[in-house]
């Protein structure tokens, strides 16, 4: 089996894409973080839905604008 | 091609590594119960080596780190005052160990009269690593050039099997090993095998990470993950810990044994960038049963922002902590010091102490 080819370098890798489309959602993000924080210690499924919603839908509308 | 011969492909050829005359390559049984610790896909391992050399400018940004913990483990070569003729650097990565040791002017408190790079005590260094692309990706490159210092050779060596010696035993007047012992399955295998290729009397001087390296992105990850997905996979590695080292070493028979740790703590501005850079040096997850693909964009906009809340710094960066174990052990020969018995001193540290 072949190791993986490399990418060029001009080619901006979608890990990049999507770091800068987070990059624009501190606030969501922060308001995510703290809810986790609050009760960090019995974090179960979908604790922070709506905060984590919020902050999809921001990041999906700085991917779209990028 | 020698890329197209992944060692796991090939068992035939195992069988008679195995069944050869070198008995260095014999693990010994240090422990009742099984022998095949199997915590990491070598495979996986081996392809994400391949993958990082493949990257050059990448990989070369991301060898700070190893470049770090190689120098660290040459600057304990300074207070060794002996010549190496032959010396093995286990698990080389791209000869890291080699590019510190040909560092000139390494003691950073010496006097304005330089220092001769470390190299000048050595005169045949062997680079041993399975990934063949990652060993010699700096081949030609100038931090590797030994023009300065004539009496050094460097030789590559490509290991069909990294957790198996191909050397004789009482080869080597020193094993180095730096920034790979952390992804080998069977440690105390490998121990004993480093021992075994060992003169009398000669050190194993190694760093490896340990406990509670980038327990930041694996508890943001394990909280990530918990919340969005309800359940957790591996994305760290299990790591060895401080306490571990010293017992393992005394156990597979090295004497005189130094064990330390070091924190290395790197800021980042954020997740994405410290496992990009985990993914140029080659460390990412090989975990043996971990979930398989890439990490969801769910988890990865969750993890990004609990590691912020959780370990921020005030600055909007992110910390990773590297922990680095660094062990020195030393192979038993009946004319090295040896620690006296129990109860035999004479002096008091408490008088000393006080006075």
């Amino acid at each position: 089996m072949q190791p993986p080819k490399a990418t060029t370098s001009s080619t901006v890798r979608p890990i990049q894409r999507f770091a800068s489309a987070v990059s624009k959602c501190s606030a969501e993000s922060a308001a995510y973080g703290k809810c986790i924080l609050a009760d960090y210690n019995s974090v179960h499924k979908d604790l922070c839905a709506n905060e984590f919603l919020r902050l999809k839908n921001c990041y999906l509308l700085a991917a779209k604008k990028v | 091609m020698r890329l197209n011969l992944a060692p796991v492909c090939r068992p035939q050829q195992w069988k008679r590594l195995l069944m050869g005359s070198g008995t260095a390559r014999r693990s010994y049984a240090l422990q009742s119960g099984s022998l095949n610790f199997e915590v990491f896909n070598r495979r996986a391992k081996w392809l994400q080596k391949e993958r990082a050399a493949a990257h050059v400018r990448e990989g070369r940004q991301a060898d700070y780190l190893k470049d770090e913990v190689a120098m660290r483990v040459c600057e304990r070569l300074l207070d060794v005052k002996r010549e190496f003729p032959l010396v093995l650097d286990l698990g080389a990565n791209t000869c890291n160990i080699a590019r510190a040791l040909l560092r000139p002017d390494p003691d950073p408190e010496s006097e304005p009269p330089v220092t001769d790079p470390l190299a000048t005590k050595i005169t045949e260094l062997v680079a041993a690593e399975s990934s063949h692309s990652l060993l010699h990706r700096d081949a030609d490159h100038p931090s590797l050039s030994t023009a300065h210092v004539p009496n050094f050779k460097l030789t590559r060596h490509v290991l069909e099997h990294d957790e198996l010696l191909p050397f004789s035993p009482d080869t080597f007047d020193m094993v180095l090993s730096s920034m790979s012992m952390h992804w080998v399955n069977d440690l105390p295998g490998v121990l004993s095998q480093i021992n075994s290729v060992l003169k009398p009397d000669c050190p194993f001087i190694g760093a490896m990470l340990g406990g509670d390296t980038l327990y930041e992105l694996r508890t943001s990850l394990q909280l990530a993950e918990q919340e969005r997905k309800g359940g957790i996979s591996p994305h760290v590695s299990p790591l060895a810990d401080v306490r571990d080292v010293g017992g393992l070493l005394q156990r597979t028979g090295f004497k005189m044994l130094t064990v330390d740790v070091e924190d290395i703590v790197v800021d980042y501005p954020d997740m994405f960038a410290l496992m990009q850079d985990l993914q140029a040096m080659g460390e990412g997850n090989a975990v043996l049963g971990r979930e398989m693909g890439p990490i969801g964009r769910d988890v990865l906009l969750a993890g990004d922002a609990i590691y912020r809340a959780l370990h921020g710094n005030e600055d909007g960066s992110i910390p990773a902590t590297f922990r680095i174990i660094h062990m020195i052990g030393w192979k038993e020969s009946p004319n090295q010091a040896k620690p006296l018995r129990r109860g035999s001193g004479k002096a008091s540290l408490k008088d000393l102490l006080e006075q």
